[in-house]
């Protein structure tokens, strides 16, 4: 058993590398799916077009499947590689489409936000001659973006369990980490309930987290 | 200040307006009735472009609101509308409802915006609300929330589409009352209303619509004590 606690930083090592692929596939999969979602809710047609096919595209395959085709299958017909870099194309790589794959989820939560403003609160900001920018930001996104909370902390945490995805590409993060560690210790039933209880965790705080975010909104912002 | 031309609207096959032509003079009071689907909501919403005219000519204020050439958002800072439903910014104050449009459109610094909100706000009878949030006030006192989000824009026009439908009876007065000080002072307004009584007292001429289009038009006296067609009798009789 000392192996394993020789072995801590190893796995800690890891889940810091998948708290911050959390983070970037977060933050990404937000401003891709706001931009999608608008696109989506665009008057103009190509738009709607690309935005629906981007949605579609990345609903419709698994992100194991999309994660082997980008991060291993592209090297081989574009010498991406040398343009970004031998160890820097398949971080790059993986972490774009995991983010680009919940991004496809983000923009039905923000476009269903955004249908879900009552027209009147549209009209009454036109009345007031906003233009569509401005309608958009000061008064539906505010009130859409609390009603996307609850569904966007789901996704959120999708996001998290999906980055165990990376590991099959050769992406050292927590899975990663404790499959080599298991290799040097056979200790299979202990590392796989460490990796699982760490997710737990993080899970676990988000979702905390949320639900204060929550509640803050409720009083302060009826 | 206000002069239509033929205004016609469809939705789909479907079309509500068939020919619309009037004109509403500065400082008047036009006040427009007619039964439920009549179209005259969707002449309303037509004067401020929330529906687009299907063909015809809309002038407002000196500009050409059917010219694909004009600023639609230049030209609504010069007309306020009040909805049936309020329809106030649920997510800010009273206060913030009243200035984001100076404030964002008009890039009016924010205290002399607050300044000119709290006037309007003193006006409606609403001091001392300015940190509620309109889930927090009864319907009469959001209406006149509108009203002074509407003037807060400092519009030429103001368009009201029944916007005593929604409230309880005990409220509708106060509503009434707000709009009655406007037209004193001079406010051109065109109102949709199954109001009568305001109708008669305060509306300086009263357009009758049916069916998509302008039945008779004339001054309320007149109108109501002696119509001239059969289908604005008709209806005078249901409602008076």
């Amino acid at each position: 058993m000392g192996s394993i606690w020789q072995n801590l930083p190893v796995i800690l090592d890891g889940l810091r590398l998948t708290i911050q692929y959390s983070i970037v596939a977060i933050l990404l999969m937000v401003v891709i799916g706001l931009f999608a979602a608008l696109m989506r809710l665009s008057t103009i047609a190509p738009l709607r077009w690309i935005a629906t096919g981007y949605v579609e595209i990345f609903r419709s395959t698994p992100l194991l499947v999309q994660l082997f085709f980008i991060v291993l299958g592209l090297p081989a017909i574009l010498p991406v590689n040398q343009w970004f870099g031998q160890l820097t194309y398949p971080i790059l790589a993986a972490a774009f489409t995991l983010s680009l794959n919940e991004g496809a989820y983000v923009t039905e939560i923000i476009r269903a936000g955004i249908l879900g403003v009552d027209r009147g609160q549209k009209e009454a900001a036109q009345s007031i001659a906003m233009n569509g920018f401005q309608t958009m930001r000061y008064i539906v996104l505010p009130q859409a973006f609390k009603r996307m909370i609850p569904p966007l902390v789901n996704q959120a945490a999708q996001t998290i369990k999906d980055t165990s995805l990376l590991a099959p590409v050769g992406i050292a993060e927590l899975v990663y980490k404790g499959e080599i560690v298991i290799a040097e210790t056979f200790a299979s039933f202990a590392i796989w309930g460490l990796i699982a209880a760490l997710y737990f965790v993080l899970i676990f705080s988000l979702s905390k987290f949320s639900s204060y975010l929550e509640r803050r909104l409720q009083v302060d912002k009826r | 200040m206000i002069n239509v031309k033929d205004l016609h609207k469809s939705f789909g096959h479907n079309e509500i307006l068939k020919g619309i032509t009037t004109h509403v003079e500065e400082k008047e009071v036009v006040v427009v009735i007619g039964p439920s689907g009549s179209g005259k909501s969707t002449f309303l919403r037509c004067l401020n472009g929330l529906e687009k005219a299907t063909s015809g000519e809309i002038e407002i204020a000196g500009m050409v609101l059917t010219d694909p050439k004009t600023n639609i958002h230049q030209l609504r800072q010069h007309v306020g509308m009040v909805f049936q439903q309020f329809n106030l910014f649920k997510h800010l104050t009273i206060l913030e409802n009243v200035t984001i449009g100076p404030r964002k459109v008009k890039k009016i610094p924010v205290e002399e915006a607050n300044r000119v909100a709290r006037e309007l706000l003193a006006k409606v009878g609403l001091v001392g609300k300015e940190q509620s949030y309109p889930d927090e006030l009864s319907g009469g006192q959001q209406q006149r929330v509108a009203i002074a989000r509407s003037l807060a824009m400092g519009p030429a026009v103001m368009l009201f589409d029944e916007p005593t439908s929604a409230l309880d009876p005990e409220m509708v007065g106060e509503v009434l009352q707000v709009m009655k000080t406007l037209a004193v002072e001079g406010m051109t307004m065109v109102v949709v209303t199954h109001e009568m009584g305001f109708a008669r007292e305060v509306g300086h001429r009263v357009i009758f619509m049916d069916d998509g289009m302008i039945v008779e038009e004339g001054a309320p006296k007149a109108l109501f004590s002696d119509p001239q067609r059969e289908r604005t009798k008709s209806f005078l009789a249901k409602i008076l």
